[in-house]
């Protein structure tokens, strides 16, 4: 399986500087800072599963950009309710990323409950019609841009590895910083 | 007019573009007007943790988002009101139905009522209880332009005789 660093590499090499990137907390909030991102991040690092209903309200509020949002499964699964407000919200302009990686990374590791969770079909099922599940960089590559030429929300299922030695930088800004730099011109 | 609609008037004077709501009986028809604004967008939450993010994602992207809720789903919003509102300085303003108050004639929201004053003490979430004899209009904007001038929550608690 795929690590993280280089999927997350590939995902912010195509993004454009119109496009809003909004980041749970965790392993991917931590590393953004350390890599060429042209677009504005809002970056979370604390709120489990705000990640894709703040970008859906800056999706709303700005259709003439397009937002994407990363969330971790552990996050989602606090409240996959979102997807049906997703769903119902209609954005053309959201992409949302889920990071599957079966355990709770930023609070030590611990393992998700092992139920078998189909984020594909749960998606689908509150009414996401453009879900794809990739698993290394060339399918992130190809599928990305289909996501964001649907012209309807989409959610991207991103099978990543969970490596418990992997060297996740620490938190390297401050939420006021990440706040005051933030800006959708 | 009716209270529905001078609490929609307020906070379209205030500029908030985006309602972000889930409803109990009250808010509801609140909405209902809301949702025939020209300049607000009503949005339909699953949740009300959601519905604060929603609104801080149209704030963040500048516009004015507030959040229409029950007292019962504020009490939800605890985690979300430390780690996203509090702790980014987002300002949100929250419409809450203040069910179980003395008001409300439904015996079974007595519960929430007696612990929603304390609750948003205890949150530290600046509050006022809305007056339907006076007037509601200015008592939201007011409301809205204490969320922005401390960047961060203020709370206007309704009854069902103020939307009437």
């Amino acid at each position: 399986m795929t690590a993280r660093r280089p999927l997350l590499e590939a995902l912010v090499a195509m993004l454009a500087r119109d496009d809003v990137l909004v980041s749970s907390l965790g392993a991917n909030s931590r590393y953004l800072p350390h890599l060429n991102v042209t677009a504005p991040v809002f970056a979370l690092c604390d709120s489990m599963g705000a990640a894709i209903p703040l970008a859906l309200g800056m999706a709303l509020q700005r259709p003439d950009r397009h937002v994407v949002a990363l969330e971790g499964d552990g996050s989602l699964l606090m409240c996959p309710n979102v997807l049906a407000t997703v769903a119902a919200a209609r954005p053309s302009n959201l992409t949302a990323l889920l990071w599957v990686n079966g355990h709770y990374e930023s609070s030590g590791g611990q393992a998700l409950p092992s139920a078998p969770v189909d984020w594909s079909a749960l998606a689908k099922g509150f009414g996401i019609a453009n879900v794809e599940r990739v698993g290394d960089v060339p399918a992130l590559r190809a599928a990305f841009p289909r996501a964001r030429a649907a012209k309807a929300p989409a959610l991207l299922v991103v099978d990543v590895a969970f490596d418990p030695s992997e060297p996740i930088p620490p938190y390297s800004e401050r939420p006021d910083e990440i706040r005051a730099r933030f800006r959708i011109a | 007019m009716s209270g529905a609609g001078r609490i929609v008037a307020g906070l379209e004077a205030a500029g908030v573009t985006l309602a972000a709501s889930v409803p109990d009986t009250w808010i509801g028809k609140l909405m209902a007007t809301v949702r025939r604004s020209r300049t607000i967008r009503a949005v339909d939450a699953a949740r009300e943790e959601e519905a604060v993010a929603i609104a801080c994602g149209a704030t963040l992207a500048g516009g004015r988002g507030a959040v229409l809720i029950q007292n019962a789903g504020l009490f939800n919003c605890g985690g979300v009101l430390a780690g996203l509102v509090s702790l980014y300085r987002i300002p949100c303003f929250f419409i809450v139905s203040y069910r179980g108050d003395r008001r409300d004639p439904i015996y079974y929201h007595e519960p929430k009522g007696r612990v929603t004053e304390p609750t948003l003490s205890a949150w530290g979430l600046p509050f006022a209880i809305a007056d339907h004899t006076t007037d509601l209009e200015a008592q939201v904007v007011r409301g809205v332009e204490s969320a922005v001038a401390s960047s961060g929550p203020a709370v206007l608690l309704i009854s069902g005789e103020d939307i009437e």
